[in-house]
């Protein structure tokens, strides 16, 4: 926006200086001429834009500080209107709040979730670019700025510094006789080191995998090393929880019927089968499928196999009485389907643990294999037109 | 999905899948039942299944490399998935096409116990002895 202000800005300035000095009688004339020379100006101008911004487009857009300063008061002041709009507290407006606002006034078609309207916080939007790096002189800040990734090795030296501040520390504690060799042991299961990317946009630098493999080992040699608070925080800062994905699993709530005998049911899908099993607390390991005993309606050892997977694997094999409706597919994916309803429904009666045993041999996942559609150009899903060399 | 019952083997159900024709699994899993039956007359029928198998692995296998416009027969080490498949289906092609007055489970358990006591038309028939002339000719084209 600043060019063309420039350019109507040098244009009047002209027009001006044009007008003052000639005499009122040739005015018009030069009127005419400044207006002809302003369309050659605007044009000359314009042209100069266009090459000046596709010049700038192939750099990096660089945002200034005050640029994104303001940015944020915008945003900040907007908030505060759409919560008027919408009639909240402007002060507890939070951003899941705004999200929802925005979907309500502007209701999009669009299938691409990142093509529709979004009113985020500018340090979400505006990529993080670093603050000129050195002074008016021309000298850097940092000290490291002429290795190129200033961040990432002042962050190794700082690592490394810490790891022999703590063999220091136990050098000397050894030397008094204190040391004692204790091993903690750190909740690592639920996090995860940061991956590469993350760390790139923490540091705001682009690193290579070695770099990051290096400094990845560096940290795991201060965990293993024992260290002190504020050691670990330092490490700590660099990982991130993991959701724990056994306790994802809905295990289904038992249910009563009228001799007070337990049972749950659940559902379960195989291709196109749809199968629901209801599994009694207390039996003899009948199974009736749609009324129809197991034995006559899969008359197939593989199917039956299928059937006996979940209880084998817990050890009940005669302990449960199964009711189970199959509906669809075909004779393996019926013995499929009804395989995971009933470990499904298997879940309610078991303790936890053996909940993750059943997930990890792939009892309770269902088999997302389906049928795959035929390609035109190709005789069927994967076979291609036999080849005939003319 | 697989089960992990005792009554399954790998091995046993995928030579049983390859040997099925026309969606036939049924019939397929009878032949290799009824083989297996048979041959529990004397020792267990998943170890004679299995040593047969290994005794008929190639360990060195001919592949064409094209080098310089002329395709070569390479001798190259063969990895493990490759030859139990080439085992398990030279088994089938030797049972299937010897056009012996015989039914499948016969003849199938026949070619077994031949293998398992390293005898037979299979030991033979994919002996070391065409590789052996291909490492003399290329052995220095060793490009694996």
């Amino acid at each position: 926006m600043a060019a063309p202000c420039v350019f109507w800005g040098t244009a009047v300035s002209y027009r001006l200086f044009l007008g003052g000095r000639v005499s009122l009688a040739l005015r018009q004339g030069v009127w005419k001429a400044a207006a002809a020379e302003l369309q050659i100006l605007r044009l000359r101008h314009t042209t100069g834009v266009t090459a000046k911004k596709n010049v700038a487009a192939l750099k990096r857009e660089t945002y200034t500080v005050d640029f994104i300063k303001k940015q944020i008061e915008e945003f900040n002041i907007g908030k505060r209107h759409l919560a008027n709009m919408m009639g909240e507290d402007p002060e507890t407006f939070t951003q899941e709040d705004i999200d929802r606002a925005i979907a309500y006034l502007f209701p999009s078609g669009l299938f691409e979730k990142q093509a529709r309207p979004i009113m985020k916080h500018p340090e979400q939007i505006f990529p993080k670019q670093r603050a000129i790096q050195w002074g008016e002189d021309g000298r850097p800040f940092h000290f490291l700025f002429y290795t190129g990734k200033q961040s990432y090795y002042s962050l190794m030296h700082e690592a490394y510094g810490k790891l022999l501040d703590v063999e220091k520390r136990q050098n000397q504690l050894q030397a008094k006789g204190l040391f004692s060799e204790k091993t903690k042991t750190k909740d690592l299961i639920g996090s995860r080191w940061l991956i590469k990317e993350e760390l790139e946009e923490m540091l705001v630098e682009k690193l290579s995998d070695q770099d990051y493999a290096q400094f990845i080992r560096l940290l795991e040699r201060l965990l293993t090393v024992e260290c002190s608070a504020e050691e670990e925080e330092f490490v700590q800062r660099f990982r991130r929880s993991v959701t724990v994905q056994s306790r994802k699993q809905l295990i289904e709530p038992l249910q009563y019927d009228g001799q007070g005998m337990a049972f749950s049911t659940s559902e379960g899908k195989r291709k196109s089968a749809k199968a629901e099993a209801i599994v009694y607390e207390h039996g003899s390991g009948r199974i009736k499928v749609n009324g129809i005993d197991y034995l006559l309606y899969f008359p197939v050892t593989q199917d039956r196999e299928q059937l006996m997977f979940p209880f084998h694997f817990l050890d009940r094999l005669g302990k449960h009485d199964v009711t189970c409706t199959v509906s669809g597919g075909g004779r393996s994916s019926q013995a499929g389907a009804i395989r995971l309803a009933m470990a499904k429904a298997l879940c309610s009666f078991v303790t936890e643990e053996e909940v993750e045993w059943m997930r990890q041999a792939g009892l309770l996942t269902a088999d997302p294999r389906v049928r795959e559609r035929k390609k035109p150009g190709q005789e069927g899903a994967r076979r291609k037109f036999t080849w005939k060399k003319r | 999905m697989k089960t992990s019952s005792v009554f399954e083997d790998p091995v046993i159900s995928k030579s049983s899948n390859m040997m099925m024709k026309g969606r036939n699994k049924v019939l397929a899993t009878s032949f290799m039942m009824q083989t297996l039956e048979a041959a529990a007359i004397k020792r267990n029928p998943y170890t004679i299944f299995h040593q047969a198998l290994e005794n008929c692995e190639p360990v060195i296998g001919l592949v064409p490399i094209l080098r310089g416009g002329h395709l070569y027969q390479v001798p190259v080490l063969l990895a493990d998935w490759r030859r139990h498949f080439l085992a398990m289906k030279w088994m089938i092609t030797e049972c299937t096409e010897k056009h012996w007055r015989m039914l499948m489970p016969e003849r199938s358990l026949h070619e077994l116990l031949e293998a398992f006591h390293n005898q037979g038309t299979m030991i033979k028939k994919y002996d070391m002895n065409k590789m052996t002339e291909a490492i003399h000719a290329l052995a220095h084209y060793c490009w694996c």
